[in-house]
């Protein structure tokens, strides 16, 4: 990719923003390339390449605040788009909270390749395809997505903070199921982002082992009755969990409405002091951070749960301002869920009765907390053993339970480019069967 | 706007391939305890072209959409095609796998409102106004949401085998979600508003929604005195909400052609006994019972004049839905199911409006003919598998004792296999309720019409123990 000077076109759409009657500006801009091999049922099915640029323009007037996205960023185009979002502030609600973030040093990082190599895709491509092929011959790879992404994030607003980012990676996702006869199984999925194309694919994320699993899945069944057991969460599993206990406890919306049972829970323990889980988008255990927050702060790492212990929602600047609580220095993500100093072997051995699992299955959980749904590519473990892969088995519990009942955290983790998680023990789920 | 003479590009294809045009716009405005949090207005546009050479596709996509881009666009994705094949050592040249089944559509479809257009600050007035009732008549809610949410998918598409297309197709969605404390937790439920069309097409007056907001109050307030569901397997009423969701994931899905290849259990069970004979469930193209569909699709984003799918027909598997490519597999006619969201996303098999059909059952009479079960009334998510296995969440529903409606129930997640499950559907009411709120994931996301009558049958539920 060329050289694309968007901070310049970021500064003069916050020019314009002002021009057009916004008291505080700011703008981002994102571009992208991006080169993408698909695998449909097996086969390689499409080569796509893509072009795109997002421009977000927000103005304020007064407290009040407008929006506005785009993807062109010609001098016409952003002038009207400039003008659209100041008439759409003078059209809302003031709010004290509205603001934009204070003025930084600018700042500007690279990271990883700028320009794909085709061939070097294809051919990692073909390689994990032809693995598959020949060590699990009844999988079909349902679909398969080796992308690169040159992206270029720029951000300017009207007190002077500036970032700029150029960033190249590449995402590998896989999805697949196992057919043998008639009897086919869960499909599973798994993936990462990498900088580079080293590693062969099937040892990004989760992939190889998941589809180990997948080839003994074809034949399941229910657990019987219901029971209150044990549930080791498998990294992919784990993410979901992550992903719901911030919606519900850490986020703007819970915390802005008032729902989330962590309110007022900053410095007190939440869960168990086994866990401990930190957002570092600076690295260097993430390799694939980020320089800035959406809002236009400089990210910072720092501990969202420190054993056990709540230390950060995950607020951005309006949620903090709202709620009066500390803004999230990170901006949330790029999550490193802490190594524990179990096995997953010894987790295994350590289960009276529960399950493994891989996936869940589930619907957005309640404000509550509460979850219930299916334990995908799961495994039955009684006495400190798997006894067989289950099916239609369901599971019921309160995500800050579950993660408060946490017995052992696993010293084996999975790096998926933009999160670092382990396998995690906990008690006290309901395991219901047909 | 429509791109008026997009068939100038008709003679840059070398071999089959697609032009596309698109615009996609939003308005969004949204509002948490009465505070505007969200005010918003965005656009996304630009062309895209696919080409098929020797069995693979090449895309393109560009924001730009000038006559250089353009034909910029049409030569790359021709020459990604060929690179894909030649790395492939493909070299079909028009053989079996090189031509793909054709039924060109054309025409033009403007669903865009012929009513006077409401300014922004009329729309944040009016959002506003069903929030300032929410508060005033409902004061003991813990907290409000509300999200209004506009999306228009402009299209004009151009294809190698004759098809010239053009379609405008707005949707309008509120959200109105409410929680309140119960027990010392938050309990929550939401309702939709709006669907097909453009705001003006379906909200004149806040006090309109009104006996709704009341309702969704009123339903919320049973729900926190509500219990929770039993986990087991047991006899259940699935309202409409449920059996569209029913019809989209647990049954939809499995039988979406390009998942069949990928190892779906539906690929043994064509032309097999899949159902109840009660079960009909069809994806409508663009008209159904004498209506215009939720999310109609005359020509589909490969240039196919779409066709209904029926893919249950009274209890047996007789089709699935299809894209040029996967027609071309199976030996049948493409349904027309090719559909891509944004200009930079390629056609995927998606279903349209997915629908079981109504039966001759009356809702109270299959209520009272279940002794002890659930009546499930309203799903908030749902997923499926490649095996059948479905899971959906359930915000609202009620205990059935005796044939009578008893508590209301908390949260619960229902779960079966869709082709065992449906096999004990016993009744099917003679109603029939469809929604057009939803969005479909997969790779892309897609607006979908989901639609049913009520059934009666045997689903696992997660409860607690």
């Amino acid at each position: 990719m060329e050289e694309f000077n968007g901070i310049d076109i970021a500064r003069k759409a916050v020019d314009l923003l002002r021009k057009a009657g916004a008291d505080k500006a700011q703008a981002s801009l994102y571009r992208k390339e991006k080169s993408e091999l698909n695998v449909d049922a097996g086969a390689m099915s499409l080569y796509r390449t893509t072009a795109n640029v997002s421009m977000n323009l927000t103005a304020l007037v007064g407290d009040r605040k407008g929006s506005l996205s785009l993807n062109r960023y010609d001098e016409t185009s952003v002038r009207a788009a400039a003008a659209e979002a100041v008439d759409a502030a003078r059209s809302s609600l003031g709010d004290s909270a509205n603001d934009i973030s204070p003025a930084d040093t600018p700042e500007r990082r690279e990271t990883g390749d700028t320009d794909p190599s085709s061939g070097d895709m294809y051919d990692r491509l073909r390689e994990f395809v032809d693995y598959s092929r020949r060590t699990y011959p009844k999988t079909v790879l349902e679909q398969c997505i080796l992308d690169f992404e040159n992206g270029a994030s720029f951000y300017s607003n009207s007190n002077g903070a500036e970032f700029e980012e150029r960033s190249g990676r590449y995402d590998f996702s896989a999805m697949f199921t196992t057919k043998d006869g008639r009897d086919v199984s869960s499909f599973n999925y798994s993936g990462a982002s990498r900088r580079s194309l080293a590693e062969p694919l099937k040892a990004w994320g989760g992939v190889d082992e998941l589809m180990r699993q997948s080839t003994e899945q074809t034949r399941v069944s229910s657990v019987e009755g219901s029971f209150t057991g044990d549930l080791i969460m498998a990294p992919d599993s784990l993410g979901d969990f992550l992903q719901q206990m911030d919606q519900i406890y850490l986020s703007d919306h819970a915390l802005i409405t008032g729902t989330s049972p962590w309110k007022e829970a900053l410095g007190a323990r939440v869960v168990s002091p086994l866990f401990t889980m930190r957002s570092e988008p600076g690295g260097p255990g993430i390799r694939i951070g980020y320089l800035f927050t959406r809002d236009g702060f400089r990210a910072e790492n720092c501990p969202l749960i420190e054993r056990g212990v709540l230390r950060n929602f995950t607020l951005g600047l309006f949620g903090s301002n709202k709620t009066g609580k500390p803004r999230c220095p990170s901006g949330g993500a790029a999550v490193i869920v802490e190594p524990g100093d179990s096995s997953l072997p010894r987790m295994i051995a350590d289960v009276k009765r529960g399950l493994l699992m891989a996936r869940f299955s589930g619907g957005g959980p309640a404000d509550n907390g509460d979850f219930s749904g299916v334990a995908k590519n799961s495994y039955l473990i009684e006495n400190g053993r798997i006894v067989r892969p289950v099916g239609e088995t369901m599971i019921a519990g309160n995500i800050a339970s579950l993660l408060g009942s946490v017995r052992a955290v696993s010293s084996e983790r999975i790096d998926y480019g933009q999160a670092v998680l382990p396998w995690v023990l906990a008690g006290g789920v309901t395991i219901s069967g047909k | 706007m429509k791109y008026e003479d997009i068939e100038r590009y008709a003679t840059l294809f070398k071999g089959y391939g697609e032009l596309r045009v698109q615009e996609n716009r939003q308005t969004q405005v949204t509002l948490w305890n009465g505070d505007v949090v969200g005010n918003a207005n965005g656009s996304q546009a630009g062309i895209s072209a696919r080409a098929f050479v020797d069995g693979v596709w090449g895309f393109v996509s560009s924001p730009e959409s000038d006559e250089k881009a353009i034909r910029a666009a049409i030569s790359r994705a021709a020459d990604n095609a060929r690179f894909l094949a030649a790395r492939e050592g493909r070299s079909l040249r028009g053989g079996e796998a090189g031509v793909l089944p054709s039924r060109a559509g054309r025409g033009d479809h403007d669903l865009s409102t012929d009513k006077p257009r409401r300014s922004r600050k009329e729309l944040i007035d009016f959002v506003r106004a069903v929030d300032a009732y929410c508060v005033e008549k409902h004061p003991g809610l813990q907290s409000r949401s509300l999200h209004l949410f506009c999306l228009g998918m402009e299209k004009t598409l151009l294809t190698a085998d004759g098809a010239r297309a053009y379609s405008l197709i707005p949707r309008t969605t509120l959200y109105v979600g409410f929680t309140m404390e119960a027990g010392g937790e938050s309990i929550e439920l939401y309702d939709m508003f709006g669907g097909r069309g453009e705001f003006e097409d379906h909200f004149r007056d806040p006090a309109d929604l009104f006996p709704r907001i009341d309702s969704l109050a009123e339903n919320l307030e049973r729900k926190g005195k509500g219990v929770y569901a039993k986990p087991g397997t047991r006899d259940v009423v699935l309202g409409p909400d449920l059996a569209g969701i029913l019809a989209h994931e647990a049954i939809g899905h499995t039988v979406e052609a390009d998942l069949v290849l990928g190892g779906s259990v539906a690929a043994d069970a064509m032309d097999r006994e899949v159902a109840s004979p009660l079960v009909t469930l069809v994806d409508f193209a663009y008209e159904a019972l004498g209506e215009t569909c939720p999310v109609p699709v005359w020509t589909d984003d490969e240039g196919v004049q779409a066709r209904d799918a029926v893919l249950i027909d009274k209890g047996v598997l007789r089709s699935y839905m299809h894209n040029k490519d996967s027609a071309r597999h199976f030996g049948v006619e493409p349904t027309g199911n090719a559909r891509a969201f944004d200009f930079s996303d390629e056609p995927l098999v998606r279903m349209r409006n997915t629908a079981i059909l109504p039966g001759s059952s009356k809702l109270d009479d299959m209520i009272a003919g279940i002794d002890s079960g659930y009546y499930f009334q309203r799903s908030d998510s749902g997923q499926a598998d490649s095996t059948g296995e479905f899971m959906f969440g359930v915000m609202m529903g009620y205990e059935i004792s005796g044939g009578k409606l008893g508590n209301a129930l908390r949260n619960t997640t229902i779960s079966g296999v869709a082709f065992d499950m449906l096999k004990t559907v016993d009744a099917v009411s003679d109603d029939m309720d469809w929604t057009c709120a939803g969005f479909c994931g997969k790779k892309q996301m897609i607006p979908v019409g989901m639609g049913g009558p009520a059934i009666r049958c045997r689903v696992n539920i997660g409860g607690r123990a």
